[in-house]
């Protein structure tokens, strides 16, 4: 018979998965309040946010369903609080921040953090980062594609008590409301997040009450020890080495050339280390992320490969490493601007991604469209008479796995739970119609023993004056790429048409638009996987059915016949030299 | 006279009826004829030995929607959109709620891209006509609709939600062309907007008509046969019936029909014992459901999704649906260890087939049940009134590999089953309550289901309710609660109005319009006076800027401007912790909820003749009642426990369907209905 003290263990063991789970619950209870709260589409409509709980030392436990470009961040930013308020943290504080040089990605994310006590001591911090539609800056909107100090990026906020001690600071409050274009919506996203941030305090204590801050502490210990074992074990069970990659960034928007990037995995033992050096120097425009940046995108994928269905938290990123020198375009130094750093991190995680792929085919998929295709379309509305900003990021077409076709029209990597805009809300909200929203079977996706996903085609007409536009589209030039003998995909770009003219765009400053104008928006298709030769033909001829493909597509690409509605085995044998 | 009302399940077709004059309660349970469940309607109705033409009142609830979907049986089904839109249905939201998964798939679409039609036409926002529809292209597409040999269609135009002209033009255009075909238009099942939603909703609703209709049209065949000629009446998934006519034509509003019953049985054990706020808990083999009463009235949304979980976004069903918070554990969750060595119980399910170990039909894997067997909750003789004797050693050597990984004995890993499946019940039940910003001390927990009893009285006390209620026939108390349902029709409009530009009559207006709507729909009704409809009203309101709506009731007699905005205020600090009173408010939606006067059969008391405390008192026997410990525990049989009965826990109460357990440290009595209630003691 086991004694009373190994019963008392397994008690708590059984304690500390309860209390596992409600610090997840916490985590989602956050997220939801403040999408619902929010006053932005960015964050109601688009989710742009993430919410969740890090330790007493500002270790990541708890995470919410958002956007992967936030994983892991909350760590550096909390750390970066307590190293500036030590000695100084006392309950009912609540602070913000949105610095990318101090532990953030750029300025319209908004950090707001609340430390929960217990008995008297920092029990954890309760976080919330959202993308503000606007923090001022040069352009409506904040993120000009050709900023080159972070000054021009809107109001930094370098770690602030936004309540002292339960104390409003209002002076904080109206440097912040004087500094943005749109106060109220700006204050309403604010007003979410704190929102966020007091139900998890609320919440957290109630556990405390109930199992005590010793069995929370112990929980938090446990799950950072054995996600970091499990995360050390699938490391383990790949084979010691060094694996490289290589990809180019199609321009940055000020200068159209490539710019080359790379990355060295290192396996050894249980221990991995990711290493960017020789990847292109800092740029003058903001596609640079900072080190913090780089962080994440890099954890992003990291957890895809070792563990996607388990929930996040630091341990995880335990044995991991990575490594760069100062001012590449991955960690890029002050003043640099970095309103686009995603779509410098899209590319780091996507390297680490190619690396990684041969490795663990079943955690991998061929590459992606990448870029999220970043598009504000803002000025003044007509309909409301006020000035409006929609910003959508665009979805696209995902590579193709070793055993399913990639998926067509979905959100790249960096973002995550992220919905596109309802056709019917935007035409009822800004000065705009959009004429098409569908897959773009004529753009194409890698071919391959499983064929890539399709990017889309969203067709906006402005229907008033005093509207413009901005947007930085990457892997405009550089296709998604094929993995193991798959095509590659397609690439992202936008045509501006406006009467008999049409104009390619790519990565732009404002551009002042016309009633009339059309913005012609096209993603690209994701990578194939394999042969695709070795396609089904079965699944040639459902693609075709579906005008997925042309009858000449399927001769040309997978070498199978159609005829009528069926496949001629004969001439797709010889075309395909089995016969 | 009686009233009936079935309820047919996955495994069994429940049958519950009730007699207004002499309060008798009937009960049987038939198994289910899947591939034409009319067949095990009428084999319960054989079975109770009513006579057939002395019903006068038939609700009719079930499954046979939902799992015609969730099995993709519906029929082969086409979708017709404006030009430039059919993709919307496949490409959906675009979201990816599994994060780290590289190999993300998302859901595929009820209608394959070679069944999606375009046809010119084009409707504003405001309204305005840009491009005629075009009725030629209509024509075409009528053509390969029936080439294709389509048995159903939906309709989906742009805007259609506050512009419907151009869809049901569409609509009668198709329908006179192809007079065969289920057609649904989208604006015919929801009128609210988001395109992509709206057009899963009437996709949904068509590819389920054509099988609803045969099997309406089969099962009032069969019950003229065996003489029962009342009223016909199909439980909706608002907690209302309608009329088998009108569910014909909208059978996606039956899609949690079953589920529905067992809310409005929680509201009507409520309404009987005083108590307007009730948490309903429903524990089956498989699931837990719960749901949150509020002054009496179960919350309706039209937020339902269909398959959606934590890491996949559904299909959206866009039809007002119980707000029912479900979770995978429920008696047949397995108990497993996840990666990490993590303990975790559900969501698979040893489901009926084979059933937990105890059984002793072939299941082998340890489950919540195995865990109340070997606790002790469980009599192996008397299990299910001694039709099934249990075999705990089968269930302890189903629990043996666990205990060895946790280095414990067996009685000690089922504990920690049984908790680990309960604290997800409880967050569950948190959701529904707390998390909305309800106090669960203010309400009562009633709990039903084969698995409810056993664990209601943890879960209440964990909760901190006031009192934890069983009703009668838990076991069915899903067709019980069918039993005192009216005809209710639940209408949404989405109209987006500055409030301080909006005058009181404006609103009026639009609720009298919703109420015109109501009194045609219920015309045709038998037994309705459309002159005494019950109608309740709710608004949805938000901040300027915001994109979610708050939803409140309101009373248009009683509330003048100032009361509209402060209840807004009000409900919104209540969800989000802040009230902002400077800023503007508009309105968004507009809820009529429409209600059939019909009688309703008083719940008779409990005749006390013959009932004997003593009698009732069967045994005594060790349970396992975890943080509390071993306990010797008296055993009841709760047939023969007379009115007004007490007890302290530690005790047991066993009836056909379940077993309710009392905790030491809390009183039970039995109510003048006949409830167990359930109290901490002092």
């Amino acid at each position: 018979m086991p004694t009373s003290a190994t019963t008392a263990r397994s008690d708590d063991s059984i304690a500390r998965e309860i209390v596992a789970n409600r610090l997840l619950a916490i985590a989602d209870e956050m997220g939801i309040v403040l999408a619902r709260a929010s006053m932005s589409p960015v964050i109601y409509e688009v989710l742009d946010f993430a919410c969740g709980l890090t330790d007493g030392e500002g270790r990541l436990v708890a995470q919410s369903n958002g956007i992967t470009v936030f994983t892991g961040m909350f760590s550096d930013q909390v750390q970066f609080l307590r190293r500036k308020f030590a000695g100084r943290i006392r309950p009912g504080d609540v602070f913000i921040m949105n610095d990318p040089y101090e532990g953030g990605t750029h300025t319209a994310d908004v950090c707001i953090c609340k430390p929960v006590f217990a008995g008297g001591e920092v029990l954890a911090y309760a976080v919330a980062v959202a993308h503000w539609s606007e923090v001022g800056g040069k352009v409506l909107g904040s993120l000009s594609p050709d900023s080159k100090e972070i000054f021009e990026e809107g109001i930094r906020l370098p770690g602030l008590k936004l309540f002292d001690g339960g104390i409003r600071q209002d002076a904080v409050f109206e440097t912040i409301a004087a500094n943005v274009r749109l106060p109220r919506m700006s204050q309403g996203d604010l007003n979410a997040e704190l929102a966020a941030v007091r139900i998890a305090d609320e919440r957290l204590s109630e556990t405390c009450a109930k199992y005590g801050a010793g069995m929370v502490r112990a929980t938090f210990a446990e799950l950072l020890e054995s996600s970091a074992a499990l995360s050390r074990k699938a490391i383990g069970a790949l084979p010691d080495g060094v694996y490289t990659a290589a990809d180019v960034i199609d321009g940055d928007g000020l200068v159209d050339e490539p710019i080359p990037v790379q990355v060295k995995v290192t396996v050894r033992g249980e221990a991995m280390e990711i290493d960017f050096t020789g990847s292109a120097a800092q740029r003058a425009a903001p596609i640079n992320c900072s080190r913090s940046g780089l962080g994440s995108a890099v954890r992003a994928v990291f957890k895809a490969f070792a563990g996607p269905q388990q929930p996040s938290n630091e341990g995880w990123f335990a044995p991991l490493t990575i490594t760069v020198p100062d001012g590449t375009v991955f960690s890029a130094q002050k003043p640099a601007a970095t309103g686009w750093y995603f779509e410098s991190t899209a590319h780091a995680a996507e390297l680490v991604w190619k690396a990684l792929a041969p490795l663990a085919p079943e955690r991998f998929s061929a590459g992606s469209y990448a870029s999220l295709c970043g598009t504000y379309i803002a000025g003044h509305n007509e309909k409301t008479g006020d000035t409006y900003v929609h910003l959508e990021p665009q979805h696209g077409g995902w590579g193709a796995g070793q055993s399913a076709d990639g998926t067509g029209g979905l959100i790249a990597l960096m973002d995550g739970d992220t919905y596109n805009h309802s056709i019917e809300l935007v035409e009822a909200k800004t000065p705009l119609r959009i004429r098409q929203y569908a897959l773009d079977t004529e753009g194409g996706v890698g071919a391959g023993r499983q064929r890539g996903g399709f990017g889309l085609l969203r067709e906006f007409e402005v229907t008033g004056d005093g509207s413009f536009l901005y947007a930085s589209y990457g892997r405009s030039e550089t296709p998604a790429w094929g993995q193991d003998g798959g095509a590659d995909g397609g690439t992202n770009y936008i045509e501006l048409i406006r009467g008999d003219d049409t104009r390619r765009i790519t990565r732009t400053p404002t551009i002042p638009l016309q009633r009339g104008d059309r913005i012609r928006i096209h993603t690209g298709g994701g990578g194939g996987w394999g042969d695709p030769k070795t396609r089904m033909p079965e699944a040639v001829l459902s693609d075709v059915r579906n005008g997925y493909l042309t009858a000449a597509q399927a001769r040309a690409a997978y070498g199978v016949e159609i005829r009528g509605n069926a496949i001629d085995l004969a001439a797709t044998a010889a075309l395909r030299g089995t016969a | 006279m009686g009233r009936m009302a079935t309820d047919v399940g996955g495994t069994f077709t429940d049958l519950v009826h009730f007699d207004a004059e002499t309060g008798d309660v009937v009960i049987t349970k038939a198994l289910t004829t899947p591939a034409d469940p009319s067949g095990g309607v009428v084999d319960a109705i054989a079975l109770s030995g009513l006579p057939p033409a002395e019903v006068s009142y038939f609700a009719h609830g079930g499954t046979t929607v939902i799992n015609a979907i969730t099995e993709r049986k519906g029929v082969k089904t086409a979708l017709v959109t404006t030009a430039g839109f059919r993709d919307v249905l496949e490409i959906g939201r675009g979201n990816r709620p599994d994060l780290y998964n590289l190999n993300f798939l998302s859901p595929v679409p009820f209608v394959p891209r070679s069944l999606r039609f375009e046809v010119a036409e084009r409707v504003t926002a405001e309204g305005e006509v840009l491009q005629p529809l075009d009725r030629d292209d209509v024509a075409r597409v009528a053509e390969a609709l029936r080439q294709e040999g389509v048995e159903a269609l939906a309709i989906m135009f742009l805007h259609s939600f506050a512009w419907p002209a151009h869809e049901a033009e569409c609509a009668a255009l198709l329908r006179e062309l192809l007079p065969d075909l289920a057609i649904t238009a989208s604006h015919e099942v929801t009128r609210e907007w988001r395109e992509y939603e709206r057009s899963n909703t009437a996709v949904l609703n068509a590819s389920v008509q054509p099988i609803v209709e045969r099997y309406f049209t089969r099962l009032e065949g069969r019950l003229a046969e065996i003489g029962l000629d009342c009223p016909l009446l199909a439980m909706q998934s608002n907690g209302g019936t309608t009329a088998f006519a009108q569910a014909r034509a909208h059978p996606i509003t039956l899609i949690e029909s079953g589920p529905a019953g067992g809310v409005i049985g929680a509201a009507i054990v409520g309404r009987a014992v005083g108590e307007a706020n009730v948490i309903s808990l429903d524990i089956g083999g498989t699931t837990a459901k719960c749901s949150l009463i509020e002054e009496g009235a179960p919350k309706v949304t039209t937020e339902y999704h269909l398959e959606r979980t934590r890491a996949f976004p559904g299909f959206p069903v866009k039809v007002p649906v119980i707000d029912i918070v479900e979770i995978g554990a429920g008696g047949g969750s397995i108990a497993w260890f996840a990666e990490g060595g993590r303990l975790r119980v559900g969501p698979v399910s040893a489901g009926a087939d084979p059933g937990p170990a105890c059984y002793g039909r072939g299941g082998s894997d340890p489950t919540v049940t195995d865990a109340m067997c070997l606790a002790g909750v469980l009599d192996p003789a008397q299990f299910a009134e001694g039709r099934l004797t249990l075999r705990p050693d089968l269930a302890a050597q189903a629990y043996a590999p666990l205990a060895e990984r946790l280095g414990v004995d067996t009685a000690a890993a089922a504990r920690a089953a049984v908790r680990i499946a309960e604290a997800s019940m409880i967050d569950a039940l948190k959701i529904v309550s707390v998390q909305r910003g309800y106090d669960p001390r203010d309400f009562v927990l009633v709990a039903s289901g084969g698995g409810g009893p056993m664990h209601a009285a943890r879960l209440g006390r964990e909760l901190n309710v006031r009192e934890t209620l069983i009703p009668l026939h838990p076991g069915v108390f899903s067709a019980w609660g069918m039993l005192a349902t009216a005809p209710r029709l639940d209408l949404v409009r989405t109209r987006f109005m500055p409030a301080a530009e909006t005058a009181q009559d404006a609103v009026a207006a639009i609720f009298a319009e919703m109420q015109d709507e109501a009194r045609a729909y219920f015309a045709g009704l038998q037994g309705v006076d459309t002159a005494e409809l019950a109608f309740a009203t709710d608004l949805e309101m938000r901040y300027e800027g915001q994109e979610h709506s708050v939803r409140f009731a309101t009373d248009l007699a009683r509330d003048d401007r100032a009361a509209i905005l402060e209840a807004f205020h009000a409900a919104h600090e209540r969800a989000f912790t802040f009230r902002l009173d400077d800023t503007p408010v508009e309105f968004v939606h507009f809820h009529l909820t429409a209600e059939a006067q019909v009688l309703r059969p008083d719940l008779a008391p409990l005749d006390g003749a013959g009932l004997d405390a003593a009698a009732a008192r069967i045994g005594q026997r060790p349970v396992d009642f975890g943080e509390d410990g071993v306990q010797d525990t008296a055993v009841f049989l709760r047939r023969l426990l007379p009115p007004g009965f007490e007890a302290a826990g530690p005790a047991l109460v066993e009836e056909a369907s379940s077993t309710t357990m009392v905790l030491p440290g809390q009183m039970l009595r039995v109510d003048e209905f006949g409830f167990l209630r359930i109290r901490e003691a002092g």
